[in-house]
């Protein structure tokens, strides 16, 4: 690089105020006991620190993989389109938009890495016998490709190569299209569980992407406002209220997926889906259905965003977070479901549903991919602020 | 307690009628016992349920098995190498009625007879679940 | 499904079934006379005696693997001894966590325990195996001359797709080998060997599980799933993984 460049020039102190540096150290703690648990859970094996079984062998950890995966997606999808359509008004939100993609998708990257039993051979064997018929591999390989693609994009846009910014942003989001439908189809593919076979799960995880994407960035840019103390100028507004736009059409979109879905196993279709579905309208999984994902998770925040009229920040990222936190259980809750009503039913004795509660070092591994999140956002904050608070590179 | 009270008395008498009651009953099923009670066969499978309860019932004397075919004692036919289905097929041990005529063939309705480890475990109070697994 | 009920149900006939269903089956050789409580339990006979003299010829040829192996399994013989489990764990050093075969128990009508029914089983070696598919390291994968469902351990991520993809629970995680585990057929233990069936084939007593070849005319296997009127069905068809476990009564 003939350009020596250096942190200063983006840092920004204003972000690095003693209370977010005593919030990042909080999450920075959160991160190490999160690493800790899934290297206790490497060296011990996972059965004697996960709660999985041979019926369900995936559980929170998948779940909060693919949580973090999806936003991902749609941070790096929406920032895409943004910096690709220069007059966007989410532009002025787009640099921010690819740095947390990154960040996001490490967080999910740390779960899965501690979720499978062996990260090691994963990194030999992904290449030397890779099965191309495999979504996990597809998966796995078009993330790790659009994370490098990403890197190289924020680098370009540190040292203001913005076109080949946008060429670089155009190759991370088709590999993080790729790899969202791929995620989807690891489920979506699999006859055997039929609450997750068929042709819908692929674009509902995308539809997915473009929800948490908009509920992140809207979230995300507020805090970073906040705690700086400063108001939004209207360029970011601008790019607020097109963010809530976004979210409210997806919020629509999945709200009627979601109703066809679940009407679709009642009107026909294999036993095995029904129960699972009837989990969610009145078994084990009505809590998490009807007050996380619907209530909490769609409902409420249609609700607000709607009121808000798009111009009230504050009440818009109360709508984002609530987002955020049914698109976690949307998550956990499609995964555990699919393998929670017995492929053997009827013999042994087996319960309507195996049941599954998350181990201490499950949900410490998940709040370690949330630190990840959070921590990452500040220190970006931090480090890269004056990127992310000029408005667009156009 | 005083019982010069009639409620207490009537409470008591409800009570000693209740005792005797019980004693009654588990002599009734001591009768079980006397009859042999039920016997699970492990050898040479796991495992073959006898009832003497099913069999008196029909009206079996203890003759018609304890003259020869079976001895009073549990575990003895278990000794022998012959008791084995081949052996029941040919009218030996319960084949001698379990063959289609006193009573169903022995070469049907397996799982009349056997119970399987998992029947065995059960009623032996065992614990082993299965299915379930890592 | 209780096989029970199976029996007293009569032949709903194949125009219920759908085609590409039937066609599925009679890539097996074998044909689809009926379909019972949709489509959960299919009863097949030999597409030889459906389709009359014209395909006089063995249906043997048909089979994708030489040899094809295949596993018969007698249901109602089954008496749940367990043998066939102490043996496959004492041949390949399963670990008391897992299984890579087991008894299946079921009462007849709720309540009622006599006559429980018992239904053994393992890894069906699916023509179309969906844990194949989603392996991403090729760690697990069909054996190109038998068509068994193999195991590379060392290759093995622990990611359980395989788990989660496998229609029959076939599949556990060995913390030994710190590798997804299952039945190959006793491939390495025995067959590699020599011998001609797998450990709980061998020590079953009752002749339940009658290990053979489809490609072979006159191994039992064959002839049991070929005769005429015979119902044979498989678990779970619907998942399209065209298995090659076969169960029949008697
Ligand atoms: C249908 C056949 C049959 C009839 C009828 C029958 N038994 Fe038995 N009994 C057996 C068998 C079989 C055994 C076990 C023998 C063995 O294990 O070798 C047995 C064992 C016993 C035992 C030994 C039990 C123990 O725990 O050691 C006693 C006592 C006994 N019978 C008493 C009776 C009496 C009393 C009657 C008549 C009321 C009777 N049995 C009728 C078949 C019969
Ligand atoms: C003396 C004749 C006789 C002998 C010996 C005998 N049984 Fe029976 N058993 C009967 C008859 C009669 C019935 C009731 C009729 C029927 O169910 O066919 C019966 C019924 C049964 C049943 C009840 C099945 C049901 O309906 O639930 C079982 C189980 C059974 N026998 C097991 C055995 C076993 C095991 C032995 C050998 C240890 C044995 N029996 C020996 C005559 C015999
Ligand atoms: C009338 C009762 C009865 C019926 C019905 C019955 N069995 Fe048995 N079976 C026995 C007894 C008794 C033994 C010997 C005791 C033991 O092994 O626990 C035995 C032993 C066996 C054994 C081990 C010894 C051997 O012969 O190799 C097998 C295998 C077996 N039975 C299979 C079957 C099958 C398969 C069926 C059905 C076709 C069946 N049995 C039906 C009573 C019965």
């Amino acid at each position: 690089m003939s350009n020596m460049i250096s942190i200063e020039d983006f840092s920004d102190p204003k972000a690095a105020t003693p209370g977010v540096s005593k919030t990042t150290m909080l999450l920075m703690l959160l991160v190490a006991i999160g690493i800790g648990c899934g290297l206790y859970a490497f060296v011990i094996g996972h059965h004697h620190a996960y709660n999985n079984t041979r019926e369900m062998p995936w559980g929170i950890l998948i779940a909060g993989y693919a949580f973090f995966a999806i936003v991902s997606t749609g941070l790096c999808v929406l920032a895409t389109v943004s910096h690709f359509m220069g007059g966007n008004p989410m532009s002025s939100l787009a640099n921010r938009m690819v740095f947390l993609s990154i960040v996001t998708i490490i967080g999910g990257f740390s779960i899965i890495g501690v979720e499978i039993e062996n990260p090691h051979r994963m990194l030999l064997y992904n290449m030397l016998s890779p099965n191309f018929t495999s979504n996990i591999w597809w998966m796995g390989t078009l993330y790790g490709m659009a994370v490098g693609f990403m890197f190289v994009e924020f680098f370009s846009i540190l040292t203001a190569r913005y076109k080949l910014a946008i060429g670089l942003g155009i190759l991370g989001a088709l590999a993080e299209i790729m790899a969202n439908t791929n995620l989807g189809a690891v489920f979506a593919t699999l006859s055997a569980r039929p609450f997750w076979y068929g042709a819908q799960l692929p674009i509902y995880f995308l539809a997915s992407a473009v929800l948490s994407g908009a509920a992140a960035i809207i979230m995300f840019t507020h805090f970073a406002y906040r705690i700086r103390g400063e108001n939004m100028n209207s360029a970011v507004s601008e790019g607020i209220r097109s963010a809530g736009k976004v979210a409210t059409l997806t919020l629509i979109l999945i709200i009627v997926a979601t109703s066809w879905r679940f009407i679709s196993f009642f009107v026909g279709g294999t036993e095995l889906g029904r129960v699972a579905a009837e989990s969610f309208l009145s078994g084990p999984m009505a809590v998490n259905f009807w007050v996380f994902e619907i209530t909490v998770g769609l409902i409420v925040p249609l609700a607000l965003l709607l009121a808000s009229k798009m111009k009230n920040p504050g009440l818009m990222t109360v709508a984002a977070i609530m987002i955020l936190i049914g698109q976690f259980f949307q998550r956990y809750d499609l995964v555990v479901a699919g393998q929670m009503v017995p492929q053997y039913s009827g013999w042994d004795n087996l319960p309507t549903y195996f049941s599954y509660i998350p181990s201490f070092a499950e949900f410490m591994v998940t709040f370690g991919g949330f630190g990840i999140a959070g921590a990452g956002f500040l220190l970006g904050e931090r480090f890269f602020g004056r990127v992310f608070m000029q408005s667009g590179h156009h | 307690m005083k019982i010069g009270n009639t409620k207490a008395r009537k409470f008591f008498n409800l009570l000693l009628f209740s005792l005797v009651l019980l004693v009654f009953c588990s002599q009734a099923s001591g009768q079980d016992e006397e009859d042999g009670g039920s016997i699970i066969f492990t050898k040479p499978v796991k495992a073959v349920i006898f009832e003497h309860s099913i069999h008196t019932e029909q009206g079996l004397e203890c003759d018609s098995c304890h003259d020869g075919m079976f001895e009073m004692e549990a575990g003895v036919a278990e000794q022998n190498d012959d008791f084995t289905m081949a052996s029941l097929y040919e009218g030996n041990y319960c084949g001698g009625c379990h063959d289609g005529d006193t009573a169903f063939a022995s070469n049907t309705r397996c799982t009349a007879c056997h119970i399987g480890v998992k029947g065995y475990e059960r009623l032996t109070g065992g614990t082993k679940d299965s299915g379930g697994g890592h | 499904m209780k096989i029970s009920d199976f029996e007293k149900l009569k032949n709903e006939g194949t125009e219920k079934l759908p085609s590409e269903e039937r066609r599925r089956f009679l890539r097996f050789g074998l044909a689809v006379t009926g379909v019972f409580l949709g489509g959960s339990v299919l009863s097949l006979t030999s597409a030889r005696n459906a389709s009359g003299v014209q395909e006089k010829k063995s249906a043997a040829g048909k089979f994708p693997y030489k040899p094809h192996y295949t596993m018969v399994l007698r249901q109602n013989r089954c008496i749940d001894c367990e043998r066939c489990m102490e043996a496959c764990v004492r041949t390949n050093h399963v670990p008391s966590y897992g299984y890579r075969t087991t008894i299946m128990e079921q009462n007849r009508a709720a309540g009622d325990d006599r006559d429980p029914l018992f239904m053994p089983v393992l890894c069906n070696h699916c023509n179309r195996p969906p844990c194949v598919r989603v392996c991403p390291t090729t760690a697990t994968y069909k054996d190109k001359e038998t068509g068994i469902v193999m195991m590379d351990y060392k290759r093995c991520i622990g990611c359980k797709t395989c788990m989660a993809a496998c229609p029959y629970n076939a599949r556990y995680f060995n913390e030994e080998t710190r590798a997804v585990d299952k039945c190959n057929f006793c491939f390495d233990t025995r067959l590699s060997k020599g011998k001609k069936l797998t450990a709980c084939a061998e020590a079953c007593p009752a002749d339940v599980r009658i290990f053979g070849e489809l490609t072979d005319e006159n191994s039992e296997a064959y002839q049991l799933i070929h005769k005429p009127d015979r119902k044979v069905w498989v678990l779970r068809p619907e998942t399209g993984a065209m298995p090659n476990v076969f169960y029949i009564n008697d």
